[in-house]
């Protein structure tokens, strides 16, 4: 997770750089503007990785 | 140096809570208490929902005239239980069945409230005036039997859980219950639309099973009895009384003052007691009212569970009722519809709709383990319980905190004494000595600045 937040950061995704500071492994340092933002990419982010379970015919 | 944004921590989501009698009754003052333990009904009430070892201390005191010191009390039972002595004292002192007094020689010691005293030996011995409602002497010509009472009671219920889910069935609930749900927070108007709308806590508290249901929303409702202008005790008292009369009797509503027929017409409203006509002379308590707020029998009303959960994720509902349909459409999505049968099946969409709108996945697990059909094996696979849980999870991949990042600092020393200082407050989110970075709440920012502009100002003098 923290990858993707990561490479959102470097890629400019979110239109800016938004990682002020890197902590640790497990947490980052970001400015609080873009936070919804970001959860909306997260949201779609684990909708694009999950698998549909239930067969439609 | 400082510059604002969020860190990462855990989350809290909030659940609906449902207080327990004697919770409740610890919220009220000391008078207003004193006042319901006038009734021998209140008094049993209470005493029923106390712990083993409570009781045997009230049983033991009954009957002495003195005050009893605190030492002899905690000799009655063995040293290794001394955290079940301190709970059952303390609830005793919080419910004000004894209060604190002191013997001569300056030991502090207990004595049972006089009141509660006098009116637990009447429930318990019997003797003075007959407490329970006066069943009404000749025979009602349109006696109800259970079967009514018990279909009649759901129906009321029913008809309130439907209103809050929206369906079209909106007739028969009255402006009381409908004041009470949005009193509550169960509901909620929204500017601009007349029907007022289910919030988060609504959608809880349909998951709940009846009796609690029933307590959370009379407890809601005698929050506002006083701004209806009637009496909080007397309306408890009645509700105490009912508690303990038998199911298919009639009783009297001869003798109860005018407020009381209002509240009366209230419950009868919820369903709480039946009456065949508003001047009938006589009502019939509902199990809705015999069941509610007691610990053991919770389970013996409980409906036949009706759902089946397949590994598949289907969710099979034998059921005609629009409500439990309504229900398991709440986290379902909904495929077939028959007139005794409708078929859901649970997705990641309709499970993740479910929990945006407030329901946890422990209740929607809970919900469907409760009404599973009781002849099943295993009334939930638990491979959909896990799947429940996991898109629980999913949500809580990222979660964040507010904070403000210090770093930068000239010393260790200055560094440490920050984030000592931090500590001591409860502010600080996280911190790294290799870096010299801590992260503090934003509550804690402001009193963090004080003391940094401070220390810096200390340090320049010297």
């Amino acid at each position: 997770m923290k990858q993707f937040l990561l490479h959102l950061d470097e890629t400019n995704t979110l239109g800016r750089r938004f990682i002020i500071q890197d902590l640790d492994e497990t947490h980052l340092f970001i400015s609080s503007d873009v936070l919804e933002l970001l959860m909306t990419r997260v949201d779609d982010l684990l909708d694009q990785i999950s698998f549909p379970i239930n067969e439609r015919e | 140096m400082a510059s604002t944004g969020k860190s990462v921590k855990a989350p809290k989501s909030k659940t609906l809570r449902c207080r327990t009698l004697h919770e409740y009754l610890k919220s009220l003052s000391p008078s207003v208490l004193d006042r319901l333990y006038n009734h021998p009904s209140t008094c049993l009430a209470v005493y029923r929902e106390l712990s083993e070892i409570a009781k045997h201390y009230v049983i033991r005191l009954l009957f002495v005239e003195q005050p009893v010191p605190q030492a002899v009390i905690a000799s009655w039972l063995s040293k290794t239980h001394a955290k079940e002595h301190k709970e059952a004292t303390d609830t005793l002192t919080e419910l004000r069945v004894w209060n604190e007094a002191s013997v001569p020689g300056g030991l502090s010691a207990w004595i049972l409230n006089p009141i509660f005293k006098r009116n637990a030996k009447v429930a318990l011995l019997g003797g003075g005036k007959p407490w329970s409602m006066s069943a009404k002497l000749e025979q009602d010509q349109k006696a109800r039997d259970l079967d009514f009472l018990n279909q009649y009671a759901l129906e009321r219920w029913e008809c309130i859980l439907r209103f809050m889910v929206g369906s079209q069935q909106t007739e028969g609930i009255s402006a009381d219950a409908v004041r009470t749900l949005l009193y509550a927070e169960l509901m909620k108007c929204n500017e601009g639309s007349e029907s007022p709308v289910i919030t988060k806590d609504g959608f809880q508290f349909l998951l709940l099973e009846t009796p609690a249901q029933v307590w959370y929303f009379i407890l809601k409702y005698l929050e506002t009895v006083e701004t209806k202008g009637l009496d909080l005790v007397e309306c408890l008292t009645f509700l105490f009384q009912l508690k303990f009369s038998t199911l298919g009797t009639d009783y009297s509503t001869e003798g109860m003052s005018e407020k009381l027929q209002i509240f009366l017409q209230h419950l009868r409203e919820f369903g709480l007691v039946y009456q065949r006509k508003r001047k009938a002379g006589r009502f019939y308590p509902t199990k809705l009212a015999l069941n509610m707020a007691t610990r053991g029998t919770l389970k013996q009303i409980r409906e036949p569970g009706f759902l089946i959960v397949e590994t598949n994720f289907r969710v099979y509902a034998y059921t005609d009722s629009n409500l439990k349909v309504a229900l398991i459409g709440l986290f379902t999505e909904l495929m077939y519809r028959f007139p005794n049968l409708t078929v859901g099946v649970l997705t990641r969409d309709s499970v993740r709709a479910a929990l945006r709108s407030g329901i946890t996945a422990a209740q929607i697990i809970g919900f469907l383990r409760l009404h599973a059909l009781p002849t099943l094996a295993t009334p939930l696979p638990p491979v959909v319980a896990d799947q429940i849980q996991l898109w629980e999870g999913e949500r809580e991949r990222l979660t964040t905190t507010e904070g403000v990042l210090y770093s930068q600092f000239v010393s260790q020393a200055d560094f440490e004494k920050l984030r000592d200082y931090a500590q001591d407050l409860g502010v600080l989110t996280w911190q790294n000595d290799k870096k010299r970075t801590v992260v503090v709440t934003k509550q804690g920012h402001s009193d963090i600045k004080k003391f940094w502009v401070h220390h810096q100002k200390g340090s320049q003098h010297s």
